[in-house]
């Protein structure tokens, strides 16, 4: 049986990531184990901006080369991108029931401009299973990959420009990060692990979008 | 320090059980599709 060494790798770095997390980080004096969380809400949201971030750029690349290979990986990344923000959207309300007291806050700028991301994803998806023309799928799922990442640098700086209760940033601010060392490692670890499980499931989400092709190319009628 | 185990436990359950049912998607969706070929 051929294991290829990215899940392989990927699947054991998230792992050791969680038993780290769970057994070798110290627990947050305030907020107790839900402090915790971090390490894997904190992950997926970074992927999840970096999966829309490469849609749009292999979309805007697709608009000027016409490169089907781009348009499916558009296409797997954003699938990608819509699970890491659906775990996003879940831990994020988890951590903060027991801190702030309440799941979710309608009037909250962060939370409810996530929604909207996955919102527009969603709908992403939603098109390409729409729009039969493979030409014509390429082209409008490629504006909207596009259109809809303007809405990570809003996110990003949400906490900044709005009131809001999500917390600042600890990596993506300007300052040195302000987290105590042994949080910060298993911080760093699970961001390159959960990295590496988004490359793995874009592979594999490409490998099928090519073999799904080459099937309608051969049976001779669009995918 | 407050008892919040419980919303740490249910977190990581359901992120790497949606990480688990992706992946689990992606085996079937391209064993499906050599079965149709």
């Amino acid at each position: 049986m051929k294991i290829s060494w990215l899940p392989a790798v990927a699947g054991a770095a998230v792992i050791g990531t969680v038993i780290r997390a769970a057994y070798f980080t110290p627990l947050e004096a305030k907020q107790g184990a839900a402090q915790k969380i971090f390490y894997i809400h904190v992950p997926a949201a970074w992927v999840a901006f970096l999966a829309f971030f490469l849609v749009a750029v292999a979309s805007g690349i697709y608009l000027w080369l016409r490169d089907q290979r781009l348009d499916r990986f558009a296409e797997s990344s954003a699938e990608v991108g819509v699970v890491f923000t659906t775990v996003v959207l879940v831990t994020g309300p988890l951590w903060a029931k027991p801190i702030w007291g309440t799941y979710w806050a309608w009037w909250d700028v962060r939370l409810v401009s996530t929604l909207f991301l996955w919102f527009i994803y969603v709908s992403y998806i939603v098109l390409r299973g729409a729009v039969e023309s493979p030409t014509l799928r390429a082209r409008y799922s490629a504006i909207l990959g596009i259109l809809g990442a303007f809405l990570i640098p809003f996110i990003h700086l949400s906490v900044y420009l709005f009131a809001t209760m999500h917390p600042m940033p600890i990596l993506g601010k300007p300052s040195a990060p302000s987290l105590p060392n042994e949080m910060l490692v298993t911080l760093l670890l699970s961001l390159a692990s959960f990295t590496l499980l988004y490359f793995t499931f874009v592979q594999s989400r490409y490998d099928y979008a090519v073999e799904r092709d080459a099937i309608a190319a051969r049976s001779g009628h669009d995918a | 320090m407050p008892d919040t185990a419980v919303y740490y436990h249910l977190a990581y359950t359901i992120a790497l059980g949606i990480y688990a049912a992706y992946a689990l998607s992606l085996h079937l969706r391209r064993k499906q599709l050599r079965v149709k070929s």
